[in-house]
């Protein structure tokens, strides 16, 4: 066995791990044998049974989809961009997605799934507002990319600030989705997940699909045109599943913030920058890093609950500014 | 054979190639020559079709390339860029795996055969032993014949390089293109390749195309193309053309001392 299959073989034993983990804590510890009874020997009588299956299955499942998206719309865009902070987060796209759901459902009163292609709608909205205020900025002179994340910072910030402002010119409703806009992986998103679970299956399958000739693109456009690559449709056909995938977690859960930025960084040591093995590795470790943030986010404060996306951000934010010293202020920096 | 004909190619409103016609002979190494800004580069990037502004025809084997789909043509040229980027992480044996592209079918990867190939060009340019080895952790020289061991694994018959000897030392230079002769002699492949130096053209080449302002000036073997009246016409500079160990060498014209007299008098 090769090293990177091995990497990944590690990689989803812990996330097995780290699936199972995740049903077994909460405000009431529940033994393993009980929680592998829920799914091969479910009582009806049996509380920590109804617990495990309509509870913590749906938060478990919330959480793999937003991280396995996250994860995997951070390697392509870095791999893009070639910029070591681009992910779904830092390019408008969370904020997008987050912006038009809320827009919509104050605005046009949007039921939960047209809320859906409102994220879908927004996450594309918030991408192409960051292009063109980098383009603005110049960022097509600026080889190491801070114009693109500078002009995301700023589009995310309008985009969320205008989602706050809708949230509080209405506060019967504010409650709605206070937790939600902050990334929260909760059961009572549970119809959400069930709606839009297949387009993030869809999103990562035309990843997966598209792996290869995203792994030329990281060459440089020319290198990958001459080898045979569609340098137009590939990044389009790309950017559409990253857009897809990440809208469908943000309409789940809300904009779950930096484990597209992070996972990248950390999956790349471990099975190398090939997007066949790269992309499955960060679904798996996307997914373990939201289900084991979602146990810390409950047991760290308990018996308070802390929102599994600030969690998420205040760990991000930390490795955010790790990135930036390693790759924007160490002299010779390295590229994604 | 490959043919360009009547090319013409511009940056917006700059015309960089005015109407250029060449035909490349088989399985022989051609030199692409003159000064900056002259269109050597953009020649090969039309070649490639990478340039929307261009028109005039290309054609491969008498096949027009504009009928060639992106992949047909990968099958067909091979090309290697001035400035060859690549990601950290990534190693050797990955890279070269990549050139199969065009041959590999949407769902499936490389065939016995593509694998025999990879291990063939990493063998020709030496880095068999290195395949593990990560892009970033090789040497200058070392890095650049891994991109030439990409473009060989393409297996096509026409390969463009653009400055594969930049940034090199005189060894590596040395060792590179007698790297990229080997091609045309050993496996038959037609080699063009844009180079900034007249004497390494002069030393590796078996034709010469001359490029001033966009137009070819002067196209044809070493031995007859390359002489005092061509290289005045192209690069402005007298110079003396004179055999060596059965190679031409160039050399301008002025003495050191005429140029510190030259600089004095300034």
């Amino acid at each position: 066995m090769t090293g990177k299959a091995l990497a990944l073989c590690v990689i989803l034993l812990g996330s097995l791990g780290a699936f199972i983990a995740n049903l077994s804590s909460g405000a009431t510890s529940i033994p393993l044998d009980a929680v592998f009874a829920a799914f091969f020997a479910f009582d009806a009588e049996n509380y920590d049974h109804y617990v495990i299956l309509y509870q913590r299955l749906p938060r478990a499942l919330m959480a793999i989809h937003a991280g396995a998206l996250m994860a995997c719309g951070g390697v392509v865009l870095q791999g893009l961009t070639r910029n070591p902070l681009a992910s779904p987060s830092t390019l408008g796209i969370n904020s997008g997605a987050a912006f038009f759901v809320v827009a919509g459902a104050y605005v046009f009163d949007l039921g939960t799934e047209a809320q859906g292609l409102a994220a879908m709608a927004g996450a594309a909205f918030g991408f192409i507002c960051v292009l063109s205020v980098a383009r603005l900025a110049g960022g097509d002179k600026d080889p190491r990319g801070l114009s693109l994340i500078l002009s995301g910072a700023l589009v995310s910030m309008l985009l969320i600030g205008l989602a706050n402002a809708f949230l509080l010119s209405d506060p019967a409703r504010r409650s709605d989705f206070l937790g939600w806009v902050t990334g929260n992986i909760n059961h009572v998103y549970f119809d959400r997940l069930v709606f839009f679970w297949p387009l993030g299956v869809l999103a990562l399958a035309g990843l997966f699909f598209l792996a290869r000739p995203l792994t030329l693109l990281t060459l440089g456009e020319e290198k990958a045109a001459s080898v045979g690559v569609s340098v137009r449709r590939v990044p389009r056909l790309a950017l559409l599943c990253v857009v897809i995938g990440s809208g469908s977690a943000v309409a789940i859960c809300g904009p779950v913030g930096f484990v597209g930025l992070v996972v990248p960084h950390v999956v790349r040591p471990l099975v190398g920058v090939n997007m066949r093995f790269a992309l499955p590795a960060a679904a798996l470790f996307g997914a373990c890093a939201c289900l084991l943030a979602d146990i810390l986010a409950r047991q760290a404060f308990a018996p308070y609950v802390l929102h599994t996306g600030i969690l998420l951000d205040l760990i991000g934010g930390t490795v955010f500014a790790v990135i930036v010293k390693r790759f924007y202020l160490s002299p010779g920096g390295q590229t994604a | 054979m490959l043919e360009a004909k009547n090319v013409t190619a511009a940056y917006g409103k700059h015309v960089v190639l005015d109407r250029v016609s060449v035909r490349f002979a088989p399985a022989r190494l051609t030199a692409l020559v003159g000064p900056n800004g002259c269109g050597k580069s953009t020649l090969l990037k039309s070649i490639m079709g990478f340039l929307p502004q261009s028109s005039g025809e290309i054609a491969i084997g008498g096949e027009d390339r504009s009928r060639l789909g992106r992949r047909a043509l990968a099958r067909r040229i091979a090309y290697l860029p001035q400035e060859s980027h690549c990601p950290d992480y990534m190693t050797l044996g990955e890279l070269v795996e990549l050139a199969g592209y065009s041959r590999f079918t949407l769902a499936g990867g490389p065939s016995e055969t593509d694998r025999k190939l990879f291990h063939s060009a990493l063998e020709t340019v030496g880095l068999a032993d290195q395949a593990g080895r990560r892009m970033s952790t090789l040497s200058g020289g070392q890095r650049q014949r891994a991109w030439i061991a990409m473009v060989l694994a393409q297996d096509a018959e026409v390969i463009l390089m653009d400055e594969p000897v930049n940034h090199l030392d005189v060894k590596y230079q040395y060792s590179i293109l007698k790297l990229v002769r080997g091609l045309t002699r050993s496996f038959r492949k037609t080699v063009i390749v844009v180079l900034h130096d007249l004497n390494l053209a002069a030393s590796f080449s078996d034709d010469v195309v001359m490029l001033k302002q966009g137009r070819v000036v002067a196209s044809g073997p070493v031995r007859t193309t390359i002489n005092s009246a061509h290289v005045e016409e192209v690069f402005d500079l007298s110079a003396d053309i004179f055999e060596r160990n059965g190679r031409l060498v160039f050399l301008p014209h002025q003495s050191l001392e005429s140029l510190d007299q030259d600089a004095r008098r300034a």
